[in-house]
């Protein structure tokens, strides 16, 4: 069968020894760089991206692969550790698995989002080797005008799912595709609210505003008074790295319907991995049976979000390697790095270069592996990073990240403006308004106006092409009917109930 | 275009009939920031026939935030809500005058330096500080980054002082 000549294709690249060895680097590299508190899977990503600029193209995806893996369950461990979500995936998992480490009991928590991103990771893996050509078949059927409501589907989705407020969620997806507009115009070259700043004519960095709004933010956030006591809380007690039978037992359920509901979403772009991770926390505690555990330090709420992030962070290769849409901030890099080495993504990668495409997914599950095999005996080592007191983590990781901006570009502007994006990230939080959604905004949003403005300019204007071709039909009234069903108020109570419980 | 948002919190001024202050806030501000875009833009290519512009997809997404905005801002107006949150000025200014410090001295003066007193301004921003705890610190920390990322991840930057090497 064809699956199984890919994937024997995919091993036979992904497994010879330098290519192993990269992953190994990679997925490592990725771990400590990603374990510093406030330097999330983008910022990681971002830099540690000129480190693979050296290598053939396979060898830098295979490595980035890695990196990513690594990164991902790196900020997983700062999450449950400090509270600090490296990125929007990672912010359920603060709920349970920051009051676990409250607890004590933070080794069996980063051991539980190993194993269950481990199995999540092979499930995926099967699913991408599965699903990738006839997706890529579908993918040939997508013009601009379905591009473009797949897109608007994949926004949708991200606030639906979102915590507080449908119509904030949107604003700040709005607010977001505004700051993508910044920069010059794809077509005429227009310099658009650049303000003449020469290094605002490229736009804003991801990893400028994604490490402004989330870690400047979240730093000057925890110095506020009374931040301090839940800080404190974690340093006193740590019992058992390793889960007992119960935990396993616990969380084995909840590691497979959040493997189930990842794989699913993740192949939506539009941070399909994001609402993952909200949609299976939401799903384990609607179907508990004491739903009350959960904010309190329940294992399968980190079990879940866990393993849903990493089967969508997985699958989310579909839509990346099939329609070339990045689905969410990380992803994007990655489509930086393939532009790199000359490889532009979408679905001519897959007939042009199957031994890319195939030494990539086989190499994920070797990464996958890596990381279970790095992680588990460095959990002590992670655990025992929760002693080093706050007035000293804070300075450290303001470092990390003005060091980790200037080096993308090594443009001093870039970090004035990720302080700047800081003090913005500051005031929503004050405002109860996510920056998770306006830097997926920030994504979308050139590849947005890109879509609409070709289907506009072939259609001669015409907007109803957008509900006359029936893909884009079908896919827009998904959109509009998960915003109907997300406004009704029943539905709407019942969501925010999930939140405001395991928040407070 | 992001730092008009940041303006300091108001606070007691607002009338009465505000119910939801945070929103309301929230919700003019999203406005401002909108206006602002919509003026930014102002003096890009519009539409031309059937296609489009320049200008036309941003002023597009600033008349949509300018929208829900207002209806934020009515949100908060007609519906009881949370007041605005109170605003701690030492963390944050001093982290930012740290970040700002770091952005105009890496160049001029390298790593070693930008870095070592980029923790330490920056470590002005929280009352907890022990200053010859944070000082070691400091300085280990230099010591490894100045390792890590020149040459470890290979990311080209000036180490020290251009005067010094020169």
């Amino acid at each position: 069968m064809d699956l199984f000549a890919n994937l024997a294709l995919g091993f036979g690249v992904a497994l010879t020894p330098i290519n192993l060895l990269l992953c190994l680097i990679g997925a490592l590299v990725g771990t400590l760089v990603g374990v510093l508190p406030g330097i999330g899977t983008i910022a990681t990503v971002a830099m540690l991206l000129p480190i693979t600029f050296g290598l053939p193209p396979v060898g830098a995806l295979i490595m980035l692969a890695g990196i990513y893996y690594g990164a991902q369950y790196g900020g997983s461990t700062t999450s449950i550790l400090v509270n600090i979500p490296g990125e929007a995936t990672s912010v359920v998992t603060t709920l349970d698995g920051f009051q676990m480490a409250k607890q004590g009991r933070a080794g069996p928590a980063l051991a539980i989002a190993a194993i269950g991103s481990f199995f999540a990771g092979c499930v995926a893996t099967v699913l991408i080797a599965v699903l990738g050509a006839p997706l890529t078949k579908l993918a040939l059927a997508f013009g601009p005008a379905e591009y473009f409501s797949l897109m608007v589907l994949g926004l949708i989705f991200a606030t639906v799912l979102a915590k507080g407020s449908i119509l904030k969620a949107i604003a700040m997806i709005v607010f977001g595709l505004l700051l993508s507009m910044v920069g010059s115009d794809i077509e005429t070259g227009a310099s658009r609210m650049a303000f003449n700043v020469p290094e605002l004519a490229d736009g804003l960095g991801f990893a400028t505003v994604a490490m402004g709004v989330f870690g400047f933010a979240e730093i000057i956030r925890n110095l506020d008074a009374g931040a301090e006591m839940d800080r404190d809380l974690v340093q006193q007690k740590i019992t058992g790295l390793m889960p007992t039978k119960k935990d396993l037992k616990d969380s084995f359920p909840a590691i497979v319907r959040g493997t189930i509901l990842g794989s699913i979403l993740g192949i939506l772009p539009g941070g399909g991995a994001v609402i993952a991770s909200f949609a299976a926390y939401t799903f384990e505690k609607k179907i508990a049976k004491d739903p009350s555990r959960f904010g309190r330090g329940a294992i399968e709420g980190v079990a879940a979000p866990e393993s849903a992030n990493n089967a969508a962070a997985q699958t989310s290769f579909i839509p990346l390697l099939t329609l070339g849409i990045p689905p969410n901030a990380v992803m994007a890099l990655m489509v930086g790095a393939m532009t790199i080495h000359g490889i532009v993504p979408g679905p001519q990668v897959m007939q042009k270069q199957p031994e890319l495409v195939w030494g990539m997914i086989a190499s994920m599950w070797i990464g996958n592996l890596m990381l279970i095999v790095i992680n588990l005996p460095l959990v002590g080592i992670w655990v025992r990073l929760l002693r080093v007191p706050y007035r000293l983590m804070f300075p450290s990781i303001v470092i990390f990240c003005a060091i980790g901006i200037y080096s993308i570009n090594n443009a001093p502007v870039d970090v004035v403006l990720a302080g700047a994006f800081g003090l913005l990230g500051y005031w929503l939080i004050k405002h109860d308004f996510e920056p998770a959604p306006l830097l997926l905004g920030m994504v979308l949003g050139p590849l947005m106006e890109e879509n609409l403005r070709r289907a506009l300019l072939i259609s001669r204007g015409d907007w109803s092409v957008f509900v006359s071709r029936p893909l884009s039909a079908v896919l827009l009234a998904i959109a509009a009917g998960l915003l109907v069903l997300a406004i009704l108020p029943a539905l709407r109570a019942k969501r925010d109930q999930v939140f405001v419980e395991s928040e407070s | 275009m992001s730092d008009t948002p940041s303006e300091a919190p108001v606070k007691s001024i607002l009338p009465k009939w505000v119910r939801g202050p945070q929103d309301f806030v929230g919700g003019i501000a999203l406005m401002a920031i909108a206006l602002f875009a919509l003026w930014a833009s102002s003096d890009l290519q519009g539409m031309h026939g059937f296609s489009f512009g320049a200008g036309t997809v941003p002023r597009m997404f600033a008349v949509l935030l300018l929208l829900l905005g207002g209806v934020i801002a009515l949100i908060g107006v007609l519906n009881d809500g949370p007041q605005i949150g109170t605003y701690a000025w030492r963390g944050p200014l001093f982290v930012m005058l740290s970040i700002v410090f770091f952005a105009l001295a890496i160049r001029p003066l390298g790593l070693v330096v930008s870095a070592f007193s980029c923790f330490l301004i920056a470590a002005l921003g929280s009352h907890e500080t022990k200053w010859l705890e944070a000082i070691i610190v400091g300085a280990c920390l230099t010591l490894g980054c100045a390792l890590l990322f020149p040459y470890v991840l290979g990311l080209p930057m000036p180490m020290f002082p251009r005067f010094l090497i020169q």
